[in-house]
């Protein structure tokens, strides 16, 4: 996904689509026009010949510009544009290669207008019939880079033929926060993994000691605790197995200021735990919960999985698409038995309830609470009032998804995620019943 | 406009304001009070300052949404649209020229004027089409030969009239028209187009032929 830092030669060698050029007189015309006019008009009328003398420059350079009117002026020019990628993450640097044909000997100057949310690099202007532009996408989401200005000046710069290419869309992907701890539950599947389970196994983790039965391999006899007991004894080991990770995505409500939103949060934090959990061999999968139903994408293993998530997480970002209902999730999006890392800030009641229901099903939640931005308040006793009630109906929101059992941590944004998550991340994380 | 950019054009942009200043200063002094020289000289002044203020605020963007805007950003939107649009410095010249006619000047002070007044929209046109002063190089014989006739112009000003009437001042004119046109008639084998070069040196905004990838060498 990074772009490259050398250009897409390859690519730019394929003619592009030809397009119209608008030619009409520069503004040095019209400016050189009004001097030789104004001078000759002086010069005739006070009859001083040292103003047409002022003129003869400005006239002269308007004849030449109409004598070298044999330059060929293209009605048409092909316009090649190439982004190094169509897709990024948030804050990548991504290049844009153009190049521009047909143009004849007219100076090429380009001019890039960037979309919004779009950072241009340095340089938004640049000259010649082929050029390198740099930009960075801030916010995540379907991104249009921007527009594309192309100006042909003749020799004498005296016309000018503009163009303006809509340059193509980029999907910018939300930025990983900072993850590197997993939440482990206490009873995994048996699935081979890399978690360590509470049953003996085939692991590399150190689980207890057992009398030696035939069969047994040499090597893990525990030489020490078998002089102690005078029987033979052998290390068991603990089994590693996986787990089934669900990412539950509320994109219900996006308050906040845009970049530090509850939504961009959520996705954030949703991209960060599901890399972290790819990492740890663990199958991800997601649920984009929104307006009007929920999209999801069932649980997969590798890091190709890490892309189908978050592209799952775009695709939901048109807000009236029409999903499953939560309540008909097949098991194949929900398995049971799975981890429910819930990214929300808890702010729609449909959803809050859709927990508990989940909780009550049996499954074993973790939220983490993306609000950080309260309801903006005059200094009125009403508001203040309302704003206080608002507080309590939060904290009440929270107090009883914890009476459930379902822990609630708050990330900034900001810190890392292993910050609220250390408390469950230390130990397994039991589902009480 | 990237810092940059803002930096790199910097020194075009001082020029331009500064040719045109001192077009308005040395067509203006010493100040005289006829024929409205007061006005012209105030439009001298709005038409050098407005245009480099035009120059300055040229790459600044505009939001394509316009509908929600506050008061003082529909305002903001609005002055950028009118400095924008008004041709500026095509007033500030016919205002300068306007106070060297008032003026009782000698000829060859018209002369520096008018060679002051080409500096000052040729600068003007690189400051606002970004362009290196390279981009003027076809142009250089044409401009010598204009300066040629500007010395020239100012030469048969100098020329002491035959006689008193108005015959005679007509007569100088005929002759720097007739020299225009010569000029122009020789035109064709000065300004002939230059062979067709390469798209730019190595290392020159834009190309990658100087292997770095990027333009300037970034």
């Amino acid at each position: 996904m990074s772009s490259s830092t050398a250009p897409n030669e390859r690519l730019l060698r394929v003619p592009g689509p030809e397009l119209a050029l608008h030619w009409r007189s520069s503004r040095h015309a019209r400016r050189l026009l009004t001097l030789s006019v104004a001078g000759v008009f002086i010069a005739l009328l006070a009859r001083r010949p040292e103003f047409a003398g002022v003129a003869a420059p400005a006239l002269l350079l308007l004849a030449g510009g109409g004598s070298g009117r044999t330059q060929r002026r293209p009605a048409r020019i092909s316009v090649r544009v190439r982004p190094s990628a169509t897709r990024a993450f948030e804050g990548e640097l991504v290049a844009l290669d153009v190049r521009a044909e047909g143009h004849g000997d007219s100076h090429v100057r380009w001019t890039l207008h960037p979309g919004p949310d779009i950072d241009p690099g340095d340089l938004t202007a640049a000259d010649g019939p082929q050029a390198r532009f740099t930009f960075t996408p801030e916010r995540w989401g379907r991104r249009q880079i921007g527009t594309m200005d192309v100006v042909l000046r003749d020799r004498w710069r005296l016309a000018e033929g503009h163009l303006t290419v809509t340059l193509p869309k980029l999907d910018c992907y939300p930025a990983p926060a900072d993850q590197r701890t997993t939440v482990v539950l206490r009873r995994l599947p048996n699935r081979l993994g890399e978690h360590p389970a509470r049953t003996s196994g085939e692991g590399i983790e150190f689980f207890g000691v057992r009398e030696y039965v035939p069969g047994d391999r040499q090597r893990s006899i525990n030489w020490p605790a078998s002089t102690r007991r005078g029987r033979l004894q052998v290390n068991t080991f603990a089994a590693e197995r996986s787990q089934d990770v669900v990412l539950l995505a509320d994109a219900t409500s996006d308050v906040g200021v845009p970049g530090s939103s509850a939504l961009d949060l959520a996705l954030r934090g949703a991209a960060a735990a599901a890399r972290a959990y790819l990492e740890g061999r663990d199958r991800v999968g997601v649920i984009t919960y929104q307006w009007g139903g929920v999209s999801w994408l069932g649980p997969g293993l590798g890091r190709r999985q890490l892309y189908r998530i978050i592209d799952s997480m775009l695709a939901s970002d048109s807000g009236y698409a029409r999903g499953a209902s939560f309540r008909r999730l097949p098991r194949a999006a929900l398995p049971p038995g799975a981890l429910v890392v819930v990214f929300s800030p808890l702010l729609d009641q449909r959803f809050v309830e859709t927990l508990r229901d989940m909780r009550e099903r049996g499954f074993t939640l973790l939220v983490v609470d993306v609000l950080n931005d309260e309801p903006p308040t005059r200094w009125r006793r009403e508001d203040r009032m309302a704003k206080r009630i608002w507080r309590m109906e939060q904290e009440a929101i929270r107090f009883s998804l914890r009476e459930l059992g379902v822990p609630v941590v708050h990330w900034d944004g900001v810190q890392s995620l292993d910050l609220p998550l250390a408390a469950h991340t230390r130990r397994p994380l039991a589902a009480r019943r | 406009m990237t810092r940059t950019a803002a930096i790199r054009g910097a020194p075009v942009l001082l020029g331009a304001g500064l040719l045109g200043a001192g077009c308005v200063a040395w067509a203006a002094a010493p100040l005289v009070n006829s024929g409205w020289a007061g006005f012209a000289l105030f439009l001298a002044i709005l038409g050098v300052a407005a245009g480099a203020l035009r120059l300055v605020l040229a790459r600044v963007p505009t939001p394509e949404e316009t509908y929600l805007l506050s008061a003082p950003a529909r305002f903001w939107l609005k002055f950028l649209d009118v400095l924008r649009l008004v041709p500026w410095e095509e007033g500030a010249l016919v205002a300068i020229l306007w106070l060297e006619v008032l003026h009782p000047a000698p000829p060859w002070h018209t002369a520096v004027l008018g060679a002051a007044l080409i500096s000052y929209l040729l600068v003007t046109h690189l400051a606002e089409s970004g362009a290196s002063p390279e981009a003027l190089r076809p142009q250089a014989r044409v401009l010598a030969i204009g300066a040629g006739l500007l010395a020239l112009g100012a030469g048969a000003g100098m020329i002491p009239a035959v006689g008193p009437g108005a015959g005679s001042a007509l007569l100088r004119l005929v002759a720097a028209g007739a020299l225009i046109a010569a000029a122009g008639l020789v035109l064709p084998y000065v300004a002939a187009p230059a062979p067709p070069t390469a798209p730019g040196p190595p290392g020159s905004p834009g190309s990658w032929s100087s292997g770095r990838g990027t333009p300037g060498g970034r």
